[in-house]
């Protein structure tokens, strides 16, 4: 997840132009490729994080069996709201590509349009995130409540996901305090998913104590 | 059914107090529906006026913002609810549980993605400089189409959602622990969401026709339901005795 966010992040940063709908076009044009590339990794992305999602809920199942499924129930609504946003990070390119059906429009009308998407595509990202908040929220207090996985663990996944909440939130009621908020408000739930997939890749689970608990559920 | 064994107490939500649970963030989806579709978009948009829509929603900007916070606020509770829905009605059918949980998470996520367009208009009247290409008469004129697909966004959702009532309402009707009526009640308003929604797809003047009978009976099972879920909570004796009936 970190990384698929990262990347659209990344190609994003590199060829919005604040507040400038024609340098932002003339960037996204130049570098097509790249553009291109950044939805492959969205997409790259989702499918991975379903699949994490999946190995969660199994995972985390004993603990209790109605917070998991609301965990992954989430996950899957996050993940269908910025699939379907990525309508809008397709817009641009349908709309900046030269197409004469659209020349009635203008240049600076279509890159406008095209700017406009970008924005739409951003407001999808925040309405994901909030969903995305509350998996890793469910997910951190399930691991918290787990006797196979170090608490820690958990308690990042609650803060990670506390922040996304918080930058969404904002983000609606009130850009001029979202501007506010630090940049590093999305590291803690970045941080919580990379450390939980590395104890997870690296350490795995107690096998015996999640049988245990498995058996009590 | 849960044993508790020491060290290894299972945290899983047990029934009475799930349904409980249940009702009460029911009742939040009702409130934030109310709030966020009702009474903010029914106060601020104009019918048929681009202009006097965009200029109430410039002058209560913050109300409108709201109104969307609310909304997500709505579809987290909802996700919720299904879920406890989904454990609590499985003794009654695995299957049309399933499809009950189905249906509600794709018209969450229908519903959650419709709202970008509500989104459109406070970027499009926000007064930003790259629009200054537009019109202040074009950039209403947009603000007000992306309010219209909105609307039929939270129409396709209501599609979704009035079949999750009937599925919902088919297996109260099933259950011994909670009273048929209400899953009368609650097949019925979702039948009136469909016949609505359906109606506002294919012929807008017949769901103008509608609209006066359709909406109240959804409106009026949700709530009762939620009330009773919240007051009444379910009978824990006959919800274990078909889950074990279930099971066995």
């Amino acid at each position: 997840m970190a990384a698929g966010i990262s990347a659209e992040v990344f190609v994003l940063d590199t060829l919005i132009v604040r507040g400038d709908a024609a340098a932002t076009a003339n960037n996204i044009l130049a570098s097509e490729p790249l553009y291109r590339l950044g939805v492959a990794a969205k997409f790259v992305d989702y499918t991975v994080y379903l699949a994490v999602t999946v190995i969660l809920y199994a995972l985390l199942k004993p603990v209790s069996k109605s917070s998991a499924l609301l965990a992954a129930a989430f996950s899957f609504v996050g993940t269908a709201v910025i699939a379907a946003a990525a309508l809008f990070y397709f817009a641009p390119l349908v709309l900046l590509g030269g197409a004469s059906a659209f020349s009635v429009l203008g240049a600076e009308r279509l890159q406008a349009l095209a700017f406009l998407s970008l924005r739409l595509n951003s407001v999808g990202s925040s309405i994901a995130l909030v969903f995305f908040g509350l998996h890793l929220v469910l997910i951190g207090w399930l691991i918290v409540k787990s006797r196979f996985l170090p608490r820690i663990l958990g308690v990042l996944s609650v803060i990670g996901g506390t922040c996304f909440l918080i930058n969404s939130f904002a983000n609606f009621l009130s850009p001029p305090l979202a501007a506010q908020l630090p940049a590093y408000i999305f590291l803690p739930g970045a941080l919580a998913q990379a450390v939980l997939a590395l104890w997870l890749f690296l350490v795995g689970v107690n096998g015996a104590k999640w049988h245990a608990q498995a058996a009590a559920a | 059914m849960t044993v508790a064994t020491p060290g290894f107490a299972s945290t899983s939500l047990k029934q009475p107090s799930a349904a409980r649970l249940a009702g009460l963030l029911y009742l939040i989806v009702i409130a934030c529906g109310l709030f966020g579709v009702g009474f903010v978009q029914g106060s601020l948009v104009v019918r048929g006026d681009a202009a006097a829509t965009a200029n109430n929603i410039i002058a209560s900007e913050s109300l409108y913002r709201l109104g969307f916070a609310a909304q997500l606020v709505m579809y987290a509770c909802y996700a919720a609810v299904t879920a406890i829905f989904y454990d609590l009605f499985r003794p009654v059918s695995r299957g049309v549980s399933l499809f009950a949980l189905s249906f509600s998470l794709a018209g969450i996520a229908v519903g959650a993605a419709g709202m970008l367009n509500g989104a459109a208009p406070w970027l499009l009247l926000g007064g930003a400089d790259y629009l200054d290409v537009f019109t202040t008469d074009q950039l209403q004129a947009l603000a007000f189409a992306f309010l219209r697909l909105d609307s039929v966004g939270f129409s396709i959702s209501l599609v979704f959602f009035g079949i999750y009532m009937i599925a919902i309402g088919g297996l109260i009707a099933g259950s011994t622990f909670v009273p048929r009526i209400l899953g009368v009640l609650m097949a019925i308003g979702g039948l009136c969401h469909l016949i609505y929604h359906f109606a506002g797809f294919l012929s807008p003047p017949l769901a103008a026709q509608l609209s006066a009978y359709t909406s109240l009976p959804g409106l009026v099972a949700e709530l009762l339901l939620a009330l009773w879920l919240v007051l009444a909570g379910v009978n824990g004796s006959q919800w274990q005795a078909q889950t074990g009936a279930a099971e066995g």
